[in-house]
Protein backbone atom coordinates (compact mmCIF):
# COMPACT_ATOMS: atom_id res chain seq x y z
CA UNK A 1 0.00 0.00 0.00
CA UNK A 2 2.62 2.44 0.80
CA UNK A 3 4.68 1.95 -2.39
CA UNK A 4 8.33 4.23 -2.27
CA UNK A 5 6.58 7.27 -4.25
CA UNK A 6 3.71 7.38 -1.97
CA UNK A 7 6.08 7.73 1.04
CA UNK A 8 8.29 9.74 -0.04
CA UNK A 9 5.29 12.15 -1.33
CA UNK A 10 3.31 11.84 2.15
CA UNK A 11 6.77 12.33 3.69
CA UNK A 12 7.70 15.67 2.09
CA UNK A 13 3.75 16.94 2.74
CA UNK A 14 3.67 15.98 6.27
CA UNK A 15 7.38 17.78 6.44
CA UNK A 16 5.75 21.08 4.82
CA UNK A 17 3.01 20.60 7.79
CA UNK A 18 5.69 20.22 10.58
CA UNK A 19 7.79 22.92 9.44
CA UNK A 20 4.72 25.18 10.59
CA UNK A 21 3.74 22.99 13.80
CA UNK A 22 7.50 24.20 14.85
CA UNK A 23 6.83 27.57 13.97
CA UNK A 24 4.20 27.84 16.51
CA UNK A 25 5.99 25.72 18.74
CA UNK A 26 8.93 28.11 18.80
CA UNK A 27 6.64 30.77 19.20
CA UNK A 28 4.89 29.56 22.50
CA UNK A 29 8.49 28.25 23.99
CA UNK A 30 10.55 31.12 22.94
CA UNK A 31 13.28 29.05 21.28
CA UNK A 32 14.51 27.51 18.32
CA UNK A 33 13.19 24.28 17.47
CA UNK A 34 15.40 21.90 15.97
CA UNK A 35 12.72 19.53 13.18
CA UNK A 36 13.96 15.94 12.05
CA UNK A 37 12.80 14.73 8.90
CA UNK A 38 9.49 13.20 9.51
CA UNK A 39 9.45 8.92 9.28
CA UNK A 40 6.08 7.29 7.94
CA UNK A 41 5.21 3.95 8.16
CA UNK A 42 1.50 1.96 7.84
CA UNK A 43 1.51 -0.79 10.34
CA UNK A 44 -1.74 -3.14 11.19
CA UNK A 45 -3.05 -2.07 14.81
CA UNK A 46 -1.84 -5.27 16.19
CA UNK A 47 1.45 -4.15 15.26
CA UNK A 48 0.98 -0.60 16.68
CA UNK A 49 2.16 -1.37 19.93
CA UNK A 50 5.56 -3.12 19.53
CA UNK A 51 6.15 -0.01 16.74
CA UNK A 52 5.41 2.44 19.19
CA UNK A 53 7.81 0.78 21.93
CA UNK A 54 10.66 0.54 19.49
CA UNK A 55 10.47 4.49 18.86
CA UNK A 56 9.19 5.64 22.29
CA UNK A 57 12.38 5.60 24.18
CA UNK A 58 10.52 6.42 27.07
CA UNK A 59 8.75 3.76 29.23
CA UNK A 60 6.25 5.80 30.86
CA UNK A 61 3.97 8.05 28.84
CA UNK A 62 1.07 10.83 28.48
CA UNK A 63 -0.80 10.63 25.51
CA UNK A 64 -3.31 13.01 23.76
CA UNK A 65 -6.24 11.76 21.22
CA UNK A 66 -7.64 13.59 18.79
CA UNK A 67 -10.00 13.12 16.17
CA UNK A 68 -10.37 14.32 12.67
CA UNK A 69 -12.83 13.83 9.92
CA UNK A 70 -14.42 14.84 6.68
CA UNK A 71 -12.28 13.86 3.35
CA UNK A 72 -10.17 12.07 5.94
CA UNK A 73 -11.35 10.37 8.65
CA UNK A 74 -9.79 9.08 11.56
CA UNK A 75 -7.85 9.90 15.03
CA UNK A 76 -4.46 11.12 15.97
CA UNK A 77 -2.94 10.26 19.16
CA UNK A 78 0.43 12.18 20.36
CA UNK A 79 2.68 10.34 22.51
CA UNK A 80 4.73 12.37 25.11
CA UNK A 81 7.51 10.36 27.14
CA UNK A 82 6.97 11.16 30.52
CA UNK A 83 10.36 13.26 31.58
CA UNK A 84 10.00 14.87 28.46
CA UNK A 85 6.97 16.07 29.54
CA UNK A 86 8.60 17.69 32.63
CA UNK A 87 11.69 19.03 30.87
CA UNK A 88 9.26 20.71 28.87
CA UNK A 89 7.33 22.12 31.70
CA UNK A 90 10.62 23.32 32.67
CA UNK A 91 11.48 24.81 29.93
CA UNK A 92 8.25 27.22 29.41
CA UNK A 93 8.75 28.32 33.25
CA UNK A 94 6.68 26.81 35.32
CA UNK A 95 8.07 25.76 38.88
CA UNK A 96 9.53 21.98 39.30
CA UNK A 97 6.04 21.25 41.25
CA UNK A 98 3.91 21.75 38.14
CA UNK A 99 0.17 22.35 38.81
CA UNK A 100 -1.19 18.89 37.15
CA UNK A 101 -4.07 20.90 35.45
CA UNK A 102 -1.49 23.63 33.59
CA UNK A 103 0.69 20.20 32.81
CA UNK A 104 -2.58 18.83 31.02
CA UNK A 105 -3.13 22.29 29.60
CA UNK A 106 -0.23 22.38 27.80
CA UNK A 107 0.11 18.79 26.45
CA UNK A 108 -2.92 19.35 24.65
CA UNK A 109 -2.08 22.92 23.06
CA UNK A 110 1.09 21.26 21.84
CA UNK A 111 -0.78 18.54 20.22
CA UNK A 112 -3.54 20.32 19.08
CA UNK A 113 -0.58 22.42 17.56
CA UNK A 114 0.83 19.55 15.77
CA UNK A 115 -1.86 17.56 14.85
CA UNK A 116 -3.50 20.71 12.87
CA UNK A 117 -0.63 21.40 11.50
CA UNK A 118 0.94 17.80 10.25
CA UNK A 119 -2.76 16.72 9.04
CA UNK A 120 -4.06 19.93 7.73
CA UNK A 121 -0.99 20.35 6.17
CA UNK A 122 -1.35 16.86 4.74
CA UNK A 123 -5.03 17.75 3.92
CA UNK A 124 -4.13 21.27 1.90
CA UNK A 125 -1.50 19.76 0.50
CA UNK A 126 -3.67 16.85 -1.19
CA UNK A 127 -6.83 19.00 -1.68
CA UNK A 128 -9.08 17.33 1.16
CA UNK A 129 -11.44 18.60 3.33
CA UNK A 130 -10.77 18.16 7.21
CA UNK A 131 -12.13 19.47 10.06
CA UNK A 132 -10.95 17.99 14.00
CA UNK A 133 -12.60 17.54 17.30
CA UNK A 134 -11.30 19.14 20.31
CA UNK A 135 -8.16 17.06 21.94
CA UNK A 136 -8.34 14.82 25.18
CA UNK A 137 -5.99 13.33 28.15
CA UNK A 138 -6.02 10.02 26.79
CA UNK A 139 -3.36 8.62 29.21
CA UNK A 140 -1.86 10.18 32.17
CA UNK A 141 1.76 8.76 32.99
CA UNK A 142 0.81 5.12 32.76
CA UNK A 143 3.26 2.29 30.96
CA UNK A 144 3.81 2.66 27.28
CA UNK A 145 2.88 -1.00 27.23
CA UNK A 146 -1.20 -0.65 28.47
CA UNK A 147 -1.84 2.64 26.42
CA UNK A 148 -3.49 0.82 23.61
CA UNK A 149 -4.17 -2.40 26.02
CA UNK A 150 -6.88 0.57 28.47
CA UNK A 151 -7.83 2.35 25.22
CA UNK A 152 -8.31 0.24 22.64
CA UNK A 153 -8.23 1.36 18.77
CA UNK A 154 -11.23 0.55 16.69
CA UNK A 155 -9.14 1.03 13.66
CA UNK A 156 -7.66 -1.76 11.12
CA UNK A 157 -4.41 0.54 9.74
CA UNK A 158 -2.49 3.17 11.58
CA UNK A 159 -0.14 5.00 9.64
CA UNK A 160 2.78 6.14 12.03
CA UNK A 161 4.24 9.48 11.30
CA UNK A 162 7.60 9.72 13.72
CA UNK A 163 8.58 13.62 14.27
CA UNK A 164 11.19 14.80 16.60
CA UNK A 165 11.57 18.02 17.69
CA UNK A 166 14.52 19.27 20.01
CA UNK A 167 15.38 22.69 21.41
CA UNK A 168 18.63 24.27 21.57
CA UNK A 169 19.14 23.41 25.11
CA UNK A 170 17.04 20.62 25.65
CA UNK A 171 15.71 17.54 23.90
CA UNK A 172 11.66 17.24 23.53
CA UNK A 173 10.62 14.35 21.25
CA UNK A 174 6.88 13.34 20.99
CA UNK A 175 5.38 10.64 18.25
CA UNK A 176 2.16 11.22 16.53
CA UNK A 177 0.19 8.46 15.48
CA UNK A 178 -2.58 8.46 12.83
CA UNK A 179 -5.08 6.17 13.68
CA UNK A 180 -7.46 5.48 10.30
CA UNK A 181 -9.73 2.81 8.70
CA UNK A 182 -8.08 0.77 6.27
CA UNK A 183 -10.42 2.14 3.76
CA UNK A 184 -9.57 5.51 4.36
CA UNK A 185 -5.80 4.97 4.29
CA UNK A 186 -6.93 3.67 0.69
CA UNK A 187 -8.51 7.09 0.05
CA UNK A 188 -5.44 8.65 1.04
CA UNK A 189 -3.23 7.23 -1.16
CA UNK A 190 -5.52 7.41 -4.21
CA UNK A 191 -5.41 11.73 -2.99
CA UNK A 192 -1.04 10.54 -2.84
CA UNK A 193 -1.37 9.57 -6.53
CA UNK A 194 -3.23 12.52 -7.80
CA UNK A 195 -0.83 14.74 -6.25
CA UNK A 196 2.28 12.81 -8.06
CA UNK A 197 0.55 13.09 -11.18
CA UNK A 198 0.53 16.62 -10.81
CA UNK A 199 4.26 17.08 -10.47
CA UNK B 1 23.56 31.50 -22.49
CA UNK B 2 21.13 29.35 -20.17
CA UNK B 3 21.91 30.14 -16.32
CA UNK B 4 22.62 26.96 -14.42
CA UNK B 5 20.39 25.93 -11.74
CA UNK B 6 21.25 23.71 -9.07
CA UNK B 7 18.18 22.11 -7.01
CA UNK B 8 19.05 21.16 -3.58
CA UNK B 9 16.90 18.28 -1.48
CA UNK B 10 17.08 15.25 0.00
CA UNK B 11 13.62 14.56 -1.10
CA UNK B 12 12.81 13.96 -4.80
CA UNK B 13 9.25 15.02 -4.47
CA UNK B 14 10.39 18.64 -3.31
CA UNK B 15 12.49 18.81 -5.81
CA UNK B 16 9.97 18.31 -8.64
CA UNK B 17 7.79 20.51 -6.43
CA UNK B 18 10.26 23.41 -6.58
CA UNK B 19 11.22 22.94 -10.75
CA UNK B 20 7.70 22.93 -11.12
CA UNK B 21 7.61 26.43 -9.70
CA UNK B 22 9.75 28.23 -11.46
CA UNK B 23 9.32 30.54 -14.52
CA UNK B 24 8.19 28.99 -17.54
CA UNK B 25 9.84 31.01 -20.22
CA UNK B 26 13.15 31.09 -17.81
CA UNK B 27 16.47 30.08 -19.66
CA UNK B 28 18.37 27.46 -17.82
CA UNK B 29 19.72 24.71 -17.09
CA UNK B 30 18.48 22.57 -14.33
CA UNK B 31 20.90 19.88 -12.22
CA UNK B 32 19.78 18.22 -9.07
CA UNK B 33 21.42 17.35 -5.94
CA UNK B 34 20.02 14.89 -3.27
CA UNK B 35 22.22 16.19 -0.56
CA UNK B 36 24.76 19.01 0.68
CA UNK B 37 28.05 17.21 -0.11
CA UNK B 38 26.40 16.99 -3.34
CA UNK B 39 25.19 20.49 -4.37
CA UNK B 40 28.85 21.52 -2.70
CA UNK B 41 30.76 19.22 -5.01
CA UNK B 42 28.88 20.70 -8.18
CA UNK B 43 28.96 24.38 -6.75
CA UNK B 44 33.24 23.43 -6.82
CA UNK B 45 32.50 22.18 -10.50
CA UNK B 46 31.76 26.21 -10.89
CA UNK B 47 28.85 25.63 -12.73
CA UNK B 48 25.97 27.04 -10.11
CA UNK B 49 24.86 30.39 -11.14
CA UNK B 50 21.36 30.59 -8.66
CA UNK B 51 21.00 27.35 -6.30
CA UNK B 52 18.04 26.47 -4.69
CA UNK B 53 18.60 25.00 -1.06
CA UNK B 54 16.78 22.75 1.67
CA UNK B 55 17.86 23.08 4.96
CA UNK B 56 16.90 19.92 6.72
CA UNK B 57 18.59 17.02 4.96
CA UNK B 58 20.25 14.35 6.63
CA UNK B 59 24.26 14.61 6.73
CA UNK B 60 25.33 18.23 5.32
CA UNK B 61 22.47 20.03 6.01
CA UNK B 62 21.69 23.37 4.35
CA UNK B 63 22.97 25.63 7.29
CA UNK B 64 26.38 23.40 6.66
CA UNK B 65 25.87 24.39 2.65
CA UNK B 66 25.28 27.95 3.10
CA UNK B 67 28.73 28.12 5.99
CA UNK B 68 30.90 26.34 3.63
CA UNK B 69 29.72 28.34 0.74
CA UNK B 70 30.99 31.31 3.10
CA UNK B 71 34.19 30.63 3.31
CA UNK B 72 34.41 29.70 -0.65
CA UNK B 73 33.41 33.35 -1.63
CA UNK B 74 29.65 32.28 -2.38
CA UNK B 75 29.87 32.99 -6.28
CA UNK B 76 25.99 32.05 -6.44
CA UNK B 77 23.00 33.09 -5.67
CA UNK B 78 21.68 31.01 -2.90
CA UNK B 79 17.59 31.20 -2.32
CA UNK B 80 17.04 28.65 0.62
CA UNK B 81 13.71 26.87 0.36
CA UNK B 82 12.46 25.34 3.43
CA UNK B 83 9.47 24.13 5.48
CA UNK B 84 10.71 25.33 8.64
CA UNK B 85 9.49 28.59 8.80
CA UNK B 86 10.84 29.80 11.91
CA UNK B 87 11.52 33.54 12.14
CA UNK B 88 15.01 32.61 13.27
CA UNK B 89 15.94 30.17 10.38
CA UNK B 90 15.29 32.99 8.19
CA UNK B 91 17.19 35.52 10.13
CA UNK B 92 19.79 32.91 10.32
CA UNK B 93 20.03 32.22 6.56
CA UNK B 94 19.72 35.48 5.61
CA UNK B 95 22.97 36.53 8.22
CA UNK B 96 24.68 33.44 6.46
CA UNK B 97 24.25 34.91 2.69
CA UNK B 98 21.22 33.87 1.55
CA UNK B 99 19.19 36.25 -0.57
CA UNK B 100 15.95 34.61 0.33
CA UNK B 101 14.43 32.53 2.14
CA UNK B 102 10.85 30.86 0.42
CA UNK B 103 8.98 28.22 2.24
CA UNK B 104 7.50 25.24 1.19
CA UNK B 105 5.06 24.66 -0.44
CA UNK B 106 6.55 26.67 -2.80
CA UNK B 107 4.52 29.72 -4.99
CA UNK B 108 5.26 30.29 -8.10
CA UNK B 109 4.45 34.24 -8.18
CA UNK B 110 7.09 34.19 -5.09
CA UNK B 111 10.05 32.58 -6.98
CA UNK B 112 9.28 35.02 -9.72
CA UNK B 113 9.47 37.78 -7.24
CA UNK B 114 12.48 36.82 -5.63
CA UNK B 115 14.40 36.31 -8.99
CA UNK B 116 13.06 39.77 -10.41
CA UNK B 117 14.41 41.49 -7.58
CA UNK B 118 17.60 40.59 -7.91
CA UNK B 119 17.48 40.96 -10.97
CA UNK B 120 17.99 37.15 -11.96
CA UNK B 121 14.97 37.72 -14.62
CA UNK B 122 13.69 40.56 -16.41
Amino acid sequence: MLTDDRKEALQEIANIGMGQAGASIAQVLGEFVQLSIPRILIVPPAEVPTTLARTVEESTVSAVRQAFYSDMRGEALVIFGQHRCNDLADLIGYEADLDHAAEVELLLDLSNILVGACLGGIAEQLNLAIGFSAPSLMADAIPLSRLLQDNPVPWTAALLVEVDFSLEKRSFACNLVILMPEAEIERLMRAVDLFLESL
Amino acid sequence: MPLSVLVVDDSPIARKMLIRSLPANWDIEITQAGGGAEALAAYRSGKVDVMFLDLTMPEVDGYQVLETLQHEDMNCLVIVVSADIQAEAVERVKAMGAIAFIKKPVDAARVEAVLREYGVIV
